[in-house]
C-alpha cells in the first residue's frame, strides 16, 4: 500500500517557518552558531545568503569574475567577524548585505581611483543576464515588493537611490549624474528612504 | 552642523559619502540615540534593495570561500564599552545605544529576509525562471508566494537535491520546487503525486532526463504529502516506490 511506503520513508523533516526570528534555520541562529566556529553552520548560511552577496557585488562591480573575488572576501569577512553580529542590532541579512555592499562599493571605487575606468566600461557594456536569474520563487515576491514600494517614490528620489545603491555612487556623484544641487540629492535620498522604509513597512 | 549629519545618515545607509563624512556621521550615531534609531531602520531598508539582485554564484565560490574560511581564524566577540570598537560600517551600526527590543519594522525586514531564506533553501535560484512558464502560470505562481499564510516544506531528495512545496491554505494551491535531483536515468522522468489519507494522485510528470522544475498545484484539498517518484519516461499511473522525496505539509 502506497501510504504505508511512503509512511516507512518518511523522515521527521525541518519545517522552514517564514516567521521572522524563529527556528533553527533562521540566518540569525545560523550566525550565531557560526560565531561559535561551528562549520556546518557556516556551510548553511553561505547555501542561504551566497545569492544575495553575490548577486550584489555583481550589480555594482559589473564584472563576474571580479564579484565572485569581492563575494568571496565578503563572505570570509562574514564567517571571521560572526563573533561581532548583534541581533538586537538588526537582522542577520542586514548585516551581511551592508558588508557586501561596503565592500563592492569599495572595490569600484579604488578601481575608479586607479583610473581603471576602462575595464568597467567595456564590463558595463556587457550586462550579464542575472536579472532573469533572479526571478525566483521568494526573489519574484521579494523583488516585486521592492519595486512597487520604490514606484512610490518621486522620480528624483528613486533615481538618487538607486543610482547611490546599485551605481555605487556617492551623493554628490549622483547630484552631478542627474544635475542636481547637491543638498537637495542628499534631502531626497534620506526622504526617499525613509518613504521606502515605512513602505515595506506597510506592506509586510 | 548636526542638522547637516542628521540629513547626512541616508547617504550614509547607502554607503554613498565619502570616508570624512562616513566618520563625522559615525561619531554622531554614537551620541545621538535618534539618528542611531533611524541609521539602523534605514540599514535595514536599504538592505532590502538587495532583495532585486540575487543571482546564483559560480559553484566554486562555495569551495572556495569554505577551503578559506578553514584556515581563517575567528575575531574576538564585540569590544565591551571603553575598548576600542571595530572599525568598519556593521560594527558602527552596533555602537548605538542598545536597544532591548528590535523594533517592529526590523521584525518585518527580518520576515522577508525569512521568505528570501525559503528561496535560498529551495535552491531555485539556477533552476527556477518564472519568465519561462507558461502564460498565466508565472501570475499563478507569484500569487501563492505572495499569500499571506505562504508556508514553506521541504526535504532532502534521495541521491541529492531538494524537493521544496510552498502551500497557501486560503488560496488551496502550492507550488513544487524541485530542484537538482539526481538524473533518472535513460528514458525515466520524475512524477510528482499528491498523497492524501484516501491515496495518491499524479500531479505531474517532468520531462524525461530533468532532474529539476517547478509546478503550480491547484486544489491541494487534504493533501498530506507531496510525493516525487522515478518512474518510465511519461509517467505512470501508480507510483513506483520508495519515493525519492516525500515532503509532509503543513498540518
Ligand atoms: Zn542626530
Amino acid at each position: 500500500m502506497f501510504d504505508k511506503g511512503a509512511e516507512a520513508h518518511r523522515q521527521d523533516q525541518p519545517r522552514l517557518s517564514v516567521v521572522a526570528g524563529a527556528g533553527p534555520d533562521t540566518a540569525e541562529a545560523l550566525l550565531h552558531r557560526t560565531a561559535l566556529g561551528e562549520d556546518d553552520a557556516f556551510a548553511a548560511l553561505y547555501d542561504l545568503m551566497s545569492g544575495r552577496v553575490y548577486g550584489l557585488c555583481l550589480r555594482i562591480v559589473r564584472d563576474p569574475a571580479q564579484a565572485e573575488e569581492v563575494a568571496q572576501e565578503v563572505l570570509v569577512e562574514v564567517w571571521r567577524t560572526a563573533t561581532r553580529f548583534d541581533e538586537h542590532r538588526g537582522s542577520a541579512a542586514a548585516w551581511i548585505t551592508t558588508i557586501a555592499h561596503r565592500r563592492a562599493v569599495d572595490r569600484v571605487r579604488s578601481a575608479q581611483a586607479a583610473g581603471d575606468r576602462e575595464r568597467r566600461a567595456a564590463a558595463e557594456s556587457a550586462e550579464p543576464e542575472y536579472d532573469s536569474v533572479a526571478e525566483t520563487a521568494a526573489g519574484r515576491l521579494e523583488h516585486r515588493q521592492v519595486r512597487r514600494c520604490l514606484k512610490t517614490l518621486t522620480e528624483l528620489q528613486r533615481q538618487a537611490v538607486t543610482l547611490a545603491y546599485y551605481g555605487g555612487h556617492t551623493y554628490r556623484q549622483v547630484a552631478s549624474l542627474l544635475d542636481a544641487a547637491v543638498p537637495t540629492v542628499k534631502s531626497r535620498i534620506r526622504d526617499g528612504l525613509i518613504k521606502l522604509r515605512d513602505c515595506l513597512e506597510v506592506s509586510r | 552642523m548636526s542638522e547637516d549629519v542628521h540629513t547626512l545618515v541616508g547617504a550614509w545607509a547607502l554607503d554613498a559619502v565619502d570616508a570624512d563624512e562616513r566618520a563625522r556621521v559615525e561619531r554622531h550615531l554614537d551620541a545621538c540615540a535618534s539618528c542611531a534609531q533611524e541609521a539602523a531602520e534605514l540599514r535595514e531598508t536599504v538592505a532590502r534593495l538587495a532583495d532585486v539582485t540575487v543571482a546564483e554564484p559560480p559553484a566554486r565560490l562555495r569551495e572556495n570561500v569554505l577551503a578559506q574560511v578553514r584556515r581563517t581564524r575567528q575575531e574576538a566577540p564585540a569590544a565591551r564599552p571603553g575598548e576600542a570598537p571595530a572599525p568598519g560600517p556593521v560594527a558602527d551600526l552596533r555602537r548605538g545605544p542598545h536597544r532591548s527590543r528590535r523594533s517592529p519594522r526590523l521584525r518585518l525586514a527580518l520576515g522577508a529576509a525569512a521568505l528570501a531564506v525559503a528561496a535560498a533553501f529551495a535552491g531555485v535560484f539556477a533552476t527556477w525562471a518564472v519568465m519561462q512558464q507558461p502564460a498565466g502560470e508565472g501570475e499563478r505562481i507569484a500569487a501563492v508566494l505572495e499569500a499571506a499564510d505562504a508556508e514553506v516544506s521541504y526535504q532532502e531528495a534521495e541521491g541529492g537535491g531538494r524537493v521544496t512545496v510552498i502551500t497557501s491554505e486560503a488560496l488551496d494551491q502550492g507550488v513544487v520546487v524541485v530542484a537538482d535531483l539526481a538524473a533518472p536515468g535513460p528514458d525515466r522522468s520524475y512524477q510528482v503525486w499528491l498523497v492524501e489519507e484516501a491515496g495518491q494522485v499524479s500531479a505531474g510528470v517532468m520531462d524525461p532526463g530533468d532532474s529539476s522544475a517547478t509546478m503550480l498545484v491547484e486544489g491541494l484539498g487534504d493533501t498530506l504529502l507531496v510525493g516525487v517518484t522515478n518512474e518510465p519516461a511519461g509517467g505512470s499511473a501508480e507510483p513506483t516506490l520508495p519515493m525519492v522525496a516525500d515532503v509532509a505539509l503543513p498540518a
